[in-house]
């Protein structure tokens, strides 16, 4: 157990990296860790990960690739289908977060555990103690003051936290953990919010702890904090460990090389080549603001040519959701200006975007795609359902007949598996439903598409058939904005890639300058070999 | 005469409006609704009769609160480990105590409907200035200030609150969010549990095939009414109370009668409840994940 009474000074000076590569003996071992969800899909297959006693171990991949999921088993959020785990060489069951905690494993989350109507004070001593005892806040508000001072995260300890802005929430999150005094202590993409100063802060109070005898696990994406701060990274591509190796001697082109792999790009159907034509979307320095009121996509400007995929890659969570939301009219534009066909579309309302020629297959398809409870045939004219052309005559009214026939086409055009146009829409598979969508989409006959994550979650056939339909798109000579996490889909469909990297396109590189490293580390916030952010 | 009388029957009507509240507050705290709070009510006043008569009114209260607290662990099986859904839960609950306790009486004591309870197997009353009182409108100031003190005042109330606002947080912070939805959960049916028994045993000293009349419905008002406060349950069923006991004083005035049918007079106690339910109901914001199924991922 760390000594926090110990004065910290000189603590960071003293780590010295450690790490089970370097000749540790193994202190926390997860061996032959697989996980397999209820719905049959694979997050991990056999991943073993060795750390040692006060090593800081970096966890890196992108996203999908299961750090996250293997995390969440070793402090108890969800049980592994298959594997074990074993601490100071002792197998360990952990059931529950209480059973982790038990064994001073304590993690902080990515999305924020906090109870929104309970301030920083009572977050951080919700659950100890004993039941019928009065909670202990004086004491550990002196306690909390002193882990403050120690390590530089200022929060208020009265304010609801609902009232605070997402950076002190994550800064509670992290007091919350140490405060703990926990063995292991997990981290998952605890710098996503913090400014670059409070970062540098964080890293010394974690080298600190690590001098100590706690053992760190960070799970990041980004390059420079692998470098920075671990002695030892491991990296997950797909649910499976692609290797681990000492930091030191690294590069970051080591590292994205192995978070990206090198596999071939898939083919895709074939692209007729034409003439440059004058931009379809033109966008000029966008900023736009994320829920909790910061600037989430910062100073943006791209523009989009008609008979183009102009792909956006970037490990999601880094602005492409607000920028695509902005675009389709869903999120306000906080500066800067957007051109659809030289038309100016600030502050228009998705059903005007519409009219002018942007159709939007959303994200989260579930939510913003598809009403799951009506059928088919409602979900094909979402959206579409006021024309004219689907009235009874008068305004109000809709003559199902006309409906049947469009729907009719939709599903036999973008060959929608089904069993009736009255079956509702959460009976289809996930792929049939986002065939539905793009189908209703397109056939809005728009000049640009926007498409957000179009087939995560698809298999393999349901994938193959979005993304011909994606081509065939730009083959019409339609413009084509695509935001995909999946850098393979990037690659295969894209002609030119907007790297984004904290709200900011790192890089546009042309056909010819694709390259997966050179994406991975943009991906990470490297650029031309020196880290930004 | 009449002020007493009027101000005894108020709390002796607040009773079981506070003491049910009170229970569902704590449960509706921690994230579990039961809408069957009147069916709890209804089968307990039923098992407390039947405790009293072979052990004294002490025993009774006791099968009462067992039978509760049996009744709020099935719901919060259901609701909690099954992830069902509360509300039918809560209405399969109101449904089995109409069936159950009719049949019961008819087999315990051969009547149909109704029974009555012999004073000997009565909670005695305490004498005041102002008359005879029941002492469980002691015991419900004492239930609401033990629920105010368990929420407020102890880590407890900090896990139950957290289980309802936010399980997931809860969760990461070591709670075991079944265990304390499901103490919410019984607790809820053992303070129903007791209130059904003082229906039976206490103030209306009868059984009968429906005798909470409503009054778990009301006490689901007084819990709006409250914001889940256990102070202002106690507030608000004194308001209620009041005008079950003013119905039931005025339906027995000629004087009043012969302008106003009787009918009218009693319909009050639900006209009140729903005027204050639908001038609180807006106002009030019940904890983010009440009455939802907590799962991981």
């Amino acid at each position: 157990m760390p000594d926090r009474s110990a004065p910290p000074a000189g603590a960071a000076d003293q780590y010295k990296p450690v790490s089970v590569l370097a000749g540790a003996p193994p202190w926390l071992e997860m061996r032959g860790i697989t996980k397999v969800y209820p719905d049959g899909t694979r997050a991990l297959e056999n991943v073993d990960l060795v750390v040692a006693k006060g090593e800081i171990h970096g966890l890196l991949g992108e996203n999908g690739a299961g750090k996250s999921t293997l995390m969440k088993i070793l402090s108890g959020i969800l049980p592994l289908t298959s594997g074990r785990i074993l601490l100071g060489g002792r197998e360990v069951s952990l059931r529950s977060t209480h059973d982790a905690l038990a064994h001073g494993i304590g993690m902080v989350h990515q999305h924020f555990s906090l109870v929104p109507t309970f301030n920083a004070l009572d977050n951080i001593i919700l659950g100890r103690g004993a039941l019928l005892a009065s909670p202990a806040r004086a004491a550990a508000r002196a306690r909390i003051r002193r882990l403050m001072e120690e390590t530089g995260l200022h929060v208020p300890l009265d304010i609801p936290v609902e009232q605070l802005p997402v950076g002190t929430q994550q800064r509670i999150e992290i007091l919350k953990t140490l405060d703990r005094n926990v063995d292991l202590l997990i981290l998952d993409e605890p710098t996503a919010a913090l400014t670059p100063q409070e970062t540098d802060q964080l890293f010394t109070v974690l080298r600190g702890l690590a001098a100590r005898g706690t053992t760190i696990i960070l799970i990041t994406h980004k390059l420079r904090e692998v470098l920075a701060l671990t002695s030892a990274v491991t990296v997950l591509r797909h649910g499976r460990v692609v290797g681990s190796r000492l930091t030191e001697g690294a590069t970051a082109q080591d590292l994205a090389r192995m978070m990206v792999g090198t596999e071939r790009m898939p083919d895709v159907k074939a692209r007729r080549e034409h003439q440059k034509s004058e931009p379809v979307l033109r966008v000029a320095g966008l900023t736009v603001k994320g829920d909790g009121g910061q600037d989430v996509v910062k100073n943006v400007s791209f523009e989009i040519n008609a008979g183009e995929i102009f792909a956006i890659a970037g490990v999601t969570g880094n602005g492409q959701s607000e920028l695509i939301e902005a675009l389709a009219g869903l999120r306000p534009i906080a500066r800067g200006r957007v051109y659809l066909l030289g038309q100016p579309i600030n502050g228009k309302s998705p059903r005007e975007l519409y009219r002018m020629g942007i159709a939007h297959v959303p994200e989260d398809r579930h939510r913003l795609g598809m009403v799951a409870q009506f059928s088919v045939l409602e979900n094909s004219i979402l959206g579409v359902h006021h024309e004219p052309r689907f009235r009874r005559g008068v305004p109000g009214t809709i003559h199902w007949g006309k409906v049947r026939r469009y729907a009719r086409d939709i599903v036999r055009r973008f060959q929608v598996v089904t069993p009736s146009l009255s079956t509702p829409m959460r009976s289809l598979s996930g792929g049939n439903q986002q065939k539905l969508v793009v189908g209703r989409e397109l056939s809005k006959s728009p000049s640009l598409v926007i498409a957000g994550q179009p087939t995560r979650g698809l298999d393999v056939a349901a994938t193959a058939a979005i993304r011909d339909l994606l081509v065939d798109i730009r083959n019409e000579g339609k413009a084509v904005l695509l935001v995909s996490a999946d850098l393979d889909e990037v690659l295969a469909l894209a002609d030119r890639i907007a790297v984004m990297y904290e709200g900011e396109i790192m890089a546009i590189l042309q056909k010819d300058q694709f390259d997966r490293e050179r994406i991975g580390l943009l991906m990470g916030g490297v650029r031309d070999g020196s880290a930004a952010g | 005469m009449l002020i007493s009388s009027l101000i005894l029957g108020a709390l002796h009507a607040m009773v079981p409006l506070t003491i049910t509240a009170t229970g569902e507050i704590l449960s509706e705290r921690a994230g579990v609704v039961n809408i069957g709070l009147e069916g709890i009510l209804l089968i307990s006043a039923f098992a407390a009769v039947v405790g009293a008569e072979a052990g004294g009114p002490l025993a009774g209260l006791m099968v009462g609160l067992l039978t509760g607290a049996l009744l709020g662990l099935i719901h919060g099986i259901i609701a909690v480990y099954f992830r069902g859904d509360q509300t039918v839960s809560g209405v399969g609950l109101n449904i089995l105590a109409l069936g159950v306790v009719a049949i019961g009486i008819v087999d315990r004591w051969g009547a149909a409907g109704f029974h009555r309870v012999e004073r000997a197997f009565r909670v005695p009353p305490l004498s005041t200035p102002l008359g005879p009182m029941s002492p469980m409108v002691i015991v419900t100031i004492l239930l609401a200030a033990l629920t105010w003190y368990l929420l407020q005042h102890t880590n407890l109330g900090l896990k139950i609150q957290a289980c309802g606002e936010n399980p997931a947080a809860a969760d990461a912070a070591g709670v075991r969010v079944e265990r304390v939805r499901l103490f919410g959960a019984v607790y809820a049916g053992a303070l129903t549990g007791i209130a059904g028994a003082y229906l039976s045993i206490d103030w209306l000293a009868t059984i009968t095939e429906n005798l909470p009349a409503g009054r778990g419905f009301i006490a689901l008002a007084t819990v709006v009414f409250s914001r889940l406060n256990p102070w202002l349950a106690v507030l608000g069923g004194l308001i209620f109370g009041f005008f079950d006991s003013l119905g039931l004083v005025a339906s027995t005035s000629q004087a009043l009668t012969r302008v106003i049918p009787y009918q009218f007079i009693q319909m009050m106690p639900y006209v009140v409840t729903l005027l204050v339910v639908a001038g609180v109901i807006g106002r009030f914001r019940a904890p983010a994940a009440s009455g939802q199924p907590y799962r991981r991922e």
